[in-house]
């Protein structure tokens, strides 16, 4: 009995602690890397909002920014929206620039941005586009309570992908010095027998460490 | 009878609890109720060397939206943004204008207001708002139509134009139907400030009126 309910906890610890298979691509393309890091400059990261279907999601930005810091301690990342809110009401998904031209254009023509920008040292802009989302799923899980207790039965599956591109643009030659894409896709299930046990395919989270990882070959000195 | 044992003092405690549950279950029949609120940045930008004058109308300033439910199984919804606008309107136009001043009353021949260069009167013409329940897409959006009067003092016509301002967020876990329209606002909002900040140059009418304020090097270039 005692050695059936261990095994039954080990299953259920197993299913818990494991998680849906991902698959994952990085393509990069990078110019005018600095090859000494860039020392006492911060760096801003931004996400892309002007597309009618999709956001790039903020906890995604937030993700890649936090991988950079937590990857080199010495690069100082600037949060997404005290950024914009500084810089209001430029950076909005209407007035955003889309190329850096459009930047050097805001900054000649608001100089108080230009001050800002340098006041911040920000050497770097980085702009992500994409977005994660669900796609086929299957099964059911149907869930039930009486006065005798309750439960759930069935199984579903769902596949996530993750698509993302990640586009430098420094403030020191006034030119795009690089873009990454990264792609991941996987596959979530969620088997029930009395409780569902969801088994999350950590599609954005692989996709958050692909692109900074290549962020941060680009940005640090000890990578 | 057990009623008849009961002292009116005994009685005010189920009374309450039973009145306390009746509100709680009518609340839920009532309409989803949204009273905008956020936090609007001063805006990066130059001063226009410009004391505008603004003159807020009670129904811009008590602006509410109410949509009836079309069927049992949909919510109405008030959706009330005078405060947010009032507040959002406020921080944009100081950071804009040299000098901005609230108007006592509509700008008119027989109304006393401070002297000011031009009044800006804004309106909400429309604002309509979509939730995944009527779209079946996991956005939240929120559509607002202004309408900007720059007048004279004595109410005369500078320039009239319309401007829209979009604003939506996606769904989100543990987030309320009521928090997601919310935020969709706030960013309607904030995009109302960014789309008039980059546009009032450019309307034609303001244009000319700069000409004439400034000269011709400040305001047509701006």
């Amino acid at each position: 009995m005692i050695h059936k309910l261990l095994s039954t906890l080990a299953i259920a610890g197993t299913l818990i602690l494991s998680s849906g298979c991902v698959t994952s691509t990085v393509d990069q393309m990078v110019f005018n890397e600095p090859t000494e890091g860039i020392g006492g400059a911060t760096v801003v990261i931004l996400g892309r909002r002007h597309a009618s279907d999709y956001d790039t999601e903020p906890d995604f930005v937030e993700c890649v920014g936090d991988h950079i810091s937590s990857g080199d301690r010495t690069i100082q990342v600037i949060g997404e929206l005290d950024f914009v809110n500084e810089f209001y009401p430029w950076f909005e998904p209407r007035t955003a620039p889309l190329q850096i031209a459009d930047l050097e254009r805001l900054m000649q023509r608001e100089p108080k941005v230009a001050q800002k920008l340098a006041s911040m040292n920000t050497q770097y802009m980085i702009w992500i586009d994409g977005n994660t989302k669900d796609t086929d799923s299957a099964g059911s899980v149907t869930c039930a309570i009486g006065p005798g207790g309750g439960g759930c039965f069935g199984f579903g599956t769902w596949g996530s992908d993750a698509n993302y591109e990640a586009t430098i643009w420094d403030f020191g030659e006034s030119a795009e010095v690089g873009r990454i894409s990264t792609k991941a896709s996987g596959q979530s299930y969620m088997p029930a027998v009395v409780i569902p046990i969801p088994i999350i395919a950590p599609v954005q989270g692989t996709a958050c460490d692909g692109i900074g990882d290549q962020l941060l070959q680009f940005l640090s000195s000890e990578y | 009878m057990l009623a008849s044992t009961i002292s009116a003092r005994e009685w005010r405690g189920p009374v309450w609890l039973i009145a306390v549950i009746m509100l709680g279950l009518l609340a839920g029949c009532g309409p989803s109720k949204v009273v905008v609120e956020g936090d609007f940045p001063a805006p990066t930008i130059s001063k226009l060397p410009i004391s505008l004058g603004v003159w807020y109308d009670p129904a811009f300033e008590n602006h509410e939206m109410y949509d009836e439910a079309a069927s049992k199984t949909e919510s109405s919804w008030l959706v009330t943004t005078g405060q947010a606008q009032v507040e959002m309107w406020d921080i944009m136009l100081q950071g804009m204008f040299a000098d901005v001043v609230p108007m006592v009353g509509a700008p008119g021949t027989d109304q006393l207001n401070p002297k000011v260069d031009a009044v800006l009167i804004p309106e909400v013409l429309e604002l309509q708002y979509a939730i995944p329940s009527h779209t079946n897409v996991k956005v939240y959006e929120i559509w607002i139509r202004y309408r900007f009067k720059l007048v004279t003092i004595t109410g005369d016509p500078i320039a009239e134009w319309t401007m829209p301002a979009y604003g939506k967020t996606p769904t989100a876990f543990l987030q309320t139907d009521q928090a997601a329209v919310n935020l969709a606002a706030v960013m309607a909002l904030r995009d109302a400030g960014a789309n008039f900040a980059s546009t009032f140059t450019r309307v034609p009418a303001v244009q000319n009126w700069l000409e004439q304020q400034l000269g011709n090097d400040q305001g047509a270039g701006e």
